[in-house]
C-alpha cells in the first residue's frame, strides 16, 4: 500500500470482522425469499414469448376461473401514467416506460416482458393458472442490435418516437429507434488529426452483459386495511423503489413502508423496480401478503443487464502526446430510452489531458430488456475503446504502454470533456504505481504470452444520507441508517463513527432501517455510501460530541469552551482532575438532559473521482482459442481504504466481473429475439477455478472532501479490465480484438483467417 | 463573476463561446442572465421551474445536483451535464 498523507487513525485502516457475517455465514440473514407468512400468496408472471408484437386482446377469464387463483392483474390495473421524465430520488424516469415494463400495455418490446400475473396460495398454482390466459399478439419483426436499430428502414419499437437532441430539445423529422442524441466538444480535431505523427481508427463492439447477481430479484407486498402498503423487497435503494412504487401505484410516499432485505448482489441491477407493484396491486386484490420471485431465466430475460455498443473511434499522436480523439458512441437502451451513454462520453477520455476532441453519443432502443446500471454503467465499454486505441498509438510510436499513458495523464486542473477541472486526483500516482510495480517490472515469457495494460476513471457519487446516532447508557451505541449494505457498509460506516467518537468499533450496532423508520437515503450506488453516509455519520458523531461537552460542561460548572473532547473521553481545562469517558458521560444521560443522539441529514458535497490502472499477463491457446489469466494485478487510488480487506474485496470483484466481460459473458440471441443462454450454466461467468489470485496495489490520495479523505472505490476496477485483457490478446498473438467477448471461438477465428 | 462552459451542442446560440463569464447571485439568476445574453438558452435546460430532470449541473468539476435557488459562488465554474447513475 502506498500512502500520501495520511494521518494516524487508531480504526480506520484495521480490518475488523464485519457486523453482519456471522448471520450471513451462518444462514440466518434474510433475504428477499426469506419473507414468510402464514396466509401468503405466491404470484406468478405471463411473460412475451415474442421480442417484439402488439398485445391485440388478454382474457384473463381462464385464470381467473382456475381453481386456487385468487386475483389476476394486467397493465389495465395499473393507473395511467403520465408520458413525462420525472425526478425519483436520483434517477430520472419515464413513469408510463416503468409502469409499462412493469406490465406491458399496447405492445411487447421484448422476449421476457411481464404482461399479466397471477396469484394463488400454491405457486404451482399460479403457475398452471398462467397458461390460462390467453394474449392475442400481431408479431412484428424484432430488432436486435444497436446498428441495425439505426437503420432508416429499421422495425419500429414506437412509432411516435423521434430523436430528442438532450441538450437543444431539437426533435427529428421522422421516427427513429434512436431516443437522444448528445455531443461533446472541444479544441480542433480536424486540425489536430492532419499534424499527427499517427493516427489509428477502430470501430468496437460489444454484447449486452448482466451484472450476474447471486440472488434474483423478490418481493413480498402487504395492502393493509388502512390503504398504506408494506413491501419487503431485495432492492440496493429502499427509498428510490419507494418513490416507483408510489408514483407508478398514485398512492403517497407516507403510505409505502418499503423494507430492505440483505441483498445477494446488485452492481446496479437492484436498483430498478419490476415485481413491487404488480405484488402490491394482487395483495390490494385478495387482502393478503402477495411474494413474487423471479427465476433466474427470468432475471436474465426481464430485468436490465448493460447495454450492447458500438462504437467507432479515431485518435492521433504526435510524438509521445495524445492530440485527438474523435468517437461516436451508440449505446443500446434496450426496450425503452436511457442507457449509459452520456457516461461513456464523460468517462472516455478522463485519465488523459487532451486538448482536441469530439464525441457523439446516441441512445438506441432495441428489442431486448431496459437496461439498468452496472457497476460503473457506460464507462468500461468506452475504455474498452480508448484504451485499445492508445495501446496502439503508444506502440506506433515505440513507446512503453504506460510511459505513454502516464506523459499524458489527467491530474488535478485537467479539463474534463464537459469542461470542469479534476480536483484533486490520483491518476498520476496510480500509474507511477503501476510502472514500479513488481508486476509491471518483471519480465512476461513463453509463447503465446503476452501482457496488457490499460486505465480507467469512474466519478463516484455523492447524493443524500441520513442517519442516526443512539447512545445507550452502558456506552454502546445504535447506528441506524438507510443505506442499503451491498458491500460491507456496515463496516466501513460504523468504523468511521467509531474514529469519529473514538470508542471500539465493538460498542457500535449498525442497523439499516426501512423507509418509516429514518430520513432520505438515495440508493446504494454510485461507489458513494461509504462517502456519503459516512459524511452524515461523521456529522452525527461531531454532534454527539458537542452534546457530550455541553452536558460535561454543565456537570462541572464551567463553559463549553472549557471542556475538550480528546480520544473518547472529556476532560475539563480549568481541572485537570475532572475527566469523563465516553460511557461514563453516557452512564450520566437520563440526569444530565436525557438522551444523547446525534443525527445527520445531508446531500454530499466533495466526492472524490477514483482512477485505477491495472495490468494483466494471459496465455492464448492458439488451437482451442482458450485465454488463461496468467497474472493480475489492480493498482487504484482508493483514497483513504476505512476497511482494506474489503476495499481489496472490491477490486478483485470488479476485476472479475470485466474479465468475465471480455472473455466470455454475452446475451446470445436467436433471429427472433429468443435468449438461447438464459442460465449460469450457459451464460458463461467466470468462478474460481477460471481466475488467479488478483493482486492489489492501494495507493491512497485523501479525497479533501471527506474528513477521512474517503473515495469511493467499488466501480472504477470493472472499467480497466476489458481493454487490459484485449491488449494482452493482442501482445501474446499479434491481433488485435475489437468485438466482445474474446470467446475461444472468435480467437479461433480470428487466429486462423477465419472471421 | 462565475464561469459557465457551455456544452458544446449550445455553443451556436452563444456565438460559439466554449465559456462565458456570467454575473448570477444563483443558478437561476445565472441562467437568466445568460439567456439574455444567448437567447434561447434558459428554456432549453430548464422546465417547470427546475433543471430538466435528464440533465444535471456539475459545480466547480462535480457532477451534483441542485437547485436553481442555490447559491453560486462568484469565482465558481459551472456547467450541465447529462444526469448520470451509478452502479
Amino acid at each position: 500500500m502506498t500512502t500520501v498523507d495520511r494521518p494516524a487513525y487508531s480504526v480506520i485502516g484495521t480490518r475488523p470482522i464485519r457486523p453482519d457475517g456471522v448471520e450471513k455465514v451462518t444462514g440466518k440473514a434474510r433475504f428477499g425469499p426469506d419473507v414468510h407468512f402464514p396466509n401468503l400468496l405466491h404470484a406468478k408472471i405471463l411473460r412475451s414469448p415474442h421480442a417484439h408484437a402488439r398485445i391485440l386482446s388478454i382474457d384473463t377469464s381462464g385464470a381467473e376461473n382456475y381453481p386456487g387463483v385468487l386475483a389476476v392483474a394486467t397493465n389495465h390495473d395499473l393507473p395511467t401514467a403520465a408520458d413525462k421524465i420525472e425526478e425519483l430520488g436520483e434517477s430520472a424516469v419515464n413513469l408510463r416506460e416503468v409502469s409499462d415494463n412493469v406490465l406491458a400495455s399496447r405492445k411487447v418490446l421484448y422476449r421476457g416482458h411481464a404482461v399479466a400475473a397471477v396469484a394463488a396460495a400454491n405457486p404451482h398454482v399460479a403457475e398452471l393458472a398462467l397458461q390460462q390466459i390467453k394474449v392475442e399478439y400481431e408479431v412484428l419483426p424484432p430488432v436486435l442490435d444497436v446498428q441495425d436499430a439505426m437503420r432508416d428502414d429499421a422495425p419500429l419499437l414506437d412509432e411516435t418516437r423521434r430523436t430528442k437532441t438532450l441538450m437543444t430539445r431539437e426533435i427529428g423529422d421522422r421516427p427513429s429507434n434512436i431516443a437522444t442524441y448528445n455531443r461533446f466538444e472541444g479544441g480542433d480535431v480536424e486540425a489536430a488529426f492532419a499534424e499527427a505523427d499517427v493516427v489509428v481508427e477502430r470501430e468496437f463492439t460489444t454484447s449486452m452483459v448482466h451484472q450476474g447477481y447471486i440472488e434474483p430479484h423478490s418481493t413480498t407486498a402487504m395492502w393493509n386495511a388502512d390503504g398504506t402498503l408494506t413491501v419487503w423487497t431485495s432492492t440496493q435503494g429502499a427509498f428510490a423503489a419507494r418513490g416507483v412504487i408510489a408514483q407508478v401505484l398514485r398512492i403517497p410516499l407516507s403510505n409505502v413502508r418499503v423494507v430492505p432485505m440483505e441483498i445477494g448482489g446488485g452492481f446496479g441491477g437492484k436498483t430498478p423496480v419490476y415485481l413491487d407493484p404488480v405484488a402490491a396491486i394482487l395483495s390490494k386484490k385478495t387482502g393478503r401478503p402477495v411474494k413474487a420471485t423471479m427465476s433466474r431465466a427470468d432475471v436474465f430475460e426481464a430485468t436490465g443487464p448493460t447495454s450492447g455498443t458500438y462504437i467507432k473511434l479515431k485518435a492521433a499522436a504526435s510524438g509521445s502526446k495524445l492530440t485527438a480523439v474523435q468517437a461516436t458512441l451508440c449505446y443500446e437502451a434496450g426496450a425503452f430510452p436511457g442507457s449509459s451513454v452520456g457516461a461513456g462520453c464523460m468517462t472516455m477520455l478522463a485519465p488523459y489531458v487532451i486538448e482536441n476532441f469530439q464525441l457523439h453519443a446516441y441512445d438506441v432502443v432495441v428489442n431486448k430488456p431496459k437496461v439498468a446500471a452496472y457497476r460503473a454503467p457506460g464507462a468500461p465499454v468506452a475504455a474498452f475503446a480508448i484504451e485499445s486505441v492508445v495501446d496502439e498509438l503508444a506502440q506506433r510510436q515505440g513507446i512503453d504502454p504506460l510511459e505513454f499513458r502516464r506523459e499524458n495523464a489527467s491530474r488535478q486542473g485537467t479539463k474534463m470533456v464537459t469542461g470542469m477541472p479534476f480536483a484533486r486526483i490520483g491518476n498520476e500516482e496510480v500509474m507511477e504505481a503501476a510502472i514500479s510495480s513488481p508486476h509491471y517490472r518483471s519480465p512476461i515469457e513463453g509463447p503465446n504470452r503476452g501482457r496488457g495494460v490499460a486505465s480507467g476513471y469512474w466519478f463516484n457519487g455523492g447524493m443524500q444520507s441520513s442517519v442516526v446516532v443512539a447512545v445507550n447508557n452502558d456506552g454502546t451505541v445504535n447506528l441506524i441508517e438507510g443505506s442499503t449494505d451491498i458491500g460491507g457498509s456496515r463496516a466501513s460506516l460504523s468504523m468511521q463513527l467509531a474514529e469519529t467518537l473514538a470508542i471500539p468499533y465493538d460498542s457500535i450496532r449498525a442497523a439499516v432501517a426501512d423507509t418509516d423508520s429514518i430520513g432520505h437515503n438515495d440508493v446504494t450506488g454510485g461507489s458513494r455510501t461509504t462517502f456519503a453516509t459516512g459524511l452524515a455519520i461523521y456529522e452525527a458523531g461531531m454532534d454527539i460530541r458537542r452534546q457530550m461537552v455541553a452536558r460535561a460542561a454543565k456537570l462541572w460548572g464551567v463553559s463549553d469552551e472549557d471542556v475538550v473532547y480528546e480520544a473518547g473521553t472529556l476532560r475539563c481545562l480549568k481541572d485537570s482532575t475532572k475527566e469523563l469517558t465516553f460511557s461514563e458521560m453516557a452512564a450520566q444521560s437520563a440526569r444530565t438532559g436525557g438522551p444523547i443522539a446525534g443525527k445527520a441529514s445531508l446531500l454530499a458535497r466533495g466526492a472524490g473521482a477514483a482512477f485505477g490502472t491495472h495490468i494483466v499477463d494471459v496465455e492464448v491457446d492458439p488451437d482451442t482459442g482458450k485465454v488463461t489469466i496468467l497474472r493480475y494485478t489492480a493498482v487504484q487510488d482508493v483514497g483513504t481504504a476505512i476497511h482494506p480487506s474489503y476495499v481489496e474485496g472490491q477490486i478483485q470483484g470488479g476485476v472479475v466481473q470485466g474479465i468475465g466481460w471480455a472473455l466470455n459473458e454475452e446475451y446470445y440471441y436467436d433471429d427472433n429475439g429468443r435468449m438461447l443462454n438464459a442460465s449460469f450454466l450457459d451464460y458463461r461467468m467466470p468462478t474460481a477455478l477460471d481466475v488467479p489470485s488478483i493482486d492489489t496495489i492501494m495507493v491512497e490520495v485523501p479525497n479533501p472532501g471527506h474528513p477521512y479523505g474517503v473515495r469511493g472505490v467499488g466501480e472504477v476496477p470493472i472499467v480497466p479490465p476489458l481493454a487490459a485483457v484485449a491488449n494482452a490478446i493482442a501482445d501474446a498473438t499479434g491481433h488485435r480484438f475489437t468485438a466482445l467477448p474474446i470467446s475461444p471461438r472468435r480467437v479461433v477465428e480470428e487466429l486462423n483467417g477465419l472471421v | 463573476m462565475a464561469t459557465v462552459v457551455i456544452p458544446a451542442i449550445l455553443r451556436d446560440l452563444c456565438g460559439g463561446a466554449p465559456s462565458l463569464e456570467v454575473e448570477g447571485a444563483t443558478l437561476d439568476a445565472l441562467l437568466v442572465e445568460l439567456d439574455r445574453r444567448c437567447p434561447g438558452f434558459y428554456g432549453r435546460v430548464v422546465e417547470d421551474g427546475r433543471l430538466r430532470p435528464e440533465l444535471a449541473f456539475a459545480l466547480d468539476g462535480e457532477v451534483v445536483r441542485l437547485g436553481l435557488h442555490d447559491v453560486v459562488q462568484p469565482a465558481a465554474e459551472i456547467t450541465i451535464v447529462p444526469a448520470i447513475g451509478g452502479g
